[in-house]
């Protein structure tokens, strides 16, 4: 059976490459394995906030690629609710659809992975 | 050990030689885990972990040189050192075939690192009981 693959992102979009090379991780593994879920916690959320400016700080706008999620039939996407209000981020302003979960429920989704990556 | 309780490990290995202790930790566990009669599928070399492959890392003669760890242990064993080829691209880590089409004057990929694609890390990690990450 294909294994499922959690792949985590915990950082803030820039200033690092975690959050950008994260995402290339996700897209070019979907390709391979169609049991991958991704999972936005902590400043990760705010990876997933409207209206980056990525070009001003001299970084590639990689927003644009969160959208092919839906293309590359990478369906399982979470959010941790108790991040984005923490960080007094509505659903509204996000770029994607992603399902919100409880501190609780992302505990149990990633128990349930067979492996996990972090970013 | 009987064949049931090896252990087949693939690492994927984030952190910077040079100023991350990941990078050492991760040769520790490999070392480690032969010694104890498991097997290692692969290791993936992403994000500044790529910088691993460089073959004009010099530390201080007192200081430890992880490629040249990492080299002697993968040969020895005969494990395959992976490394990301657009992550490495962005950080000056070049072989001869990719100097060559781009152009490049130099390169300087250690052997037996070898580049590729992330399609490999979806392969060591398809292939292994335990991915672990460093």
């Amino acid at each position: 059976m294909e294994k499922k693959v959690g792949i985590v992102n915990r950082q803030a979009p820039h200033g690092r490459s975690d959050a950008r090379e994260a995402l290339d991780l996700t897209l070019a593994l979907s390709a391979y394995n169609e049991s991958l879920s991704v999972f936005f916690i902590g400043d990760g959320v705010y990876q997933l906030l409207k209206k980056h400016q990525a070009d001003v700080i001299l970084q590639k706008d990689f927003q644009p690629m969160l959208k092919m999620f839906d293309l590359y039939d990478v369906e399982q996407v979470y959010v941790c609710a108790t991040s984005l209000q923490q960080r007094n981020i509505s659903v509204e302003q996000l770029v994607i659809k992603t399902e919100l979960l409880s501190t609780e429920e992302i505990k149990q989704r990633l128990a349930e992975q067979d492996q996990l990556m972090s970013f | 050990m009987s064949d049931s309780q090896v252990i087949k490990f693939s690492l994927l290995v984030t952190g910077n030689p040079a100023s991350d202790q990941s990078a050492a930790t991760a040769l520790q566990f490999c070392e480690a885990a032969l010694a104890t009669g498991h097997h290692i599928s692969g290791v993936f070399f992403y994000l500044d972990g790529v910088l691993t492959a460089s073959h004009l890392i010099k530390p201080a003669s007192d200081e430890v040189n992880l490629p040249d760890r990492w080299t002697a242990l993968a040969t020895q064993h005969n494990f395959p050192l992976e490394v990301c080829v657009s992550a490495s691209l962005r950080r000056g880590i070049v072989n001869e075939t990719e100097a060559k089409q781009l152009d490049l004057q130099q390169y300087n990929l250690k052997a037996p690192f070898v580049l590729s694609g992330l399609g490999q890390l979806a392969e060591l990690s398809a292939s292994c009981d335990r991915l672990i990450q460093f």
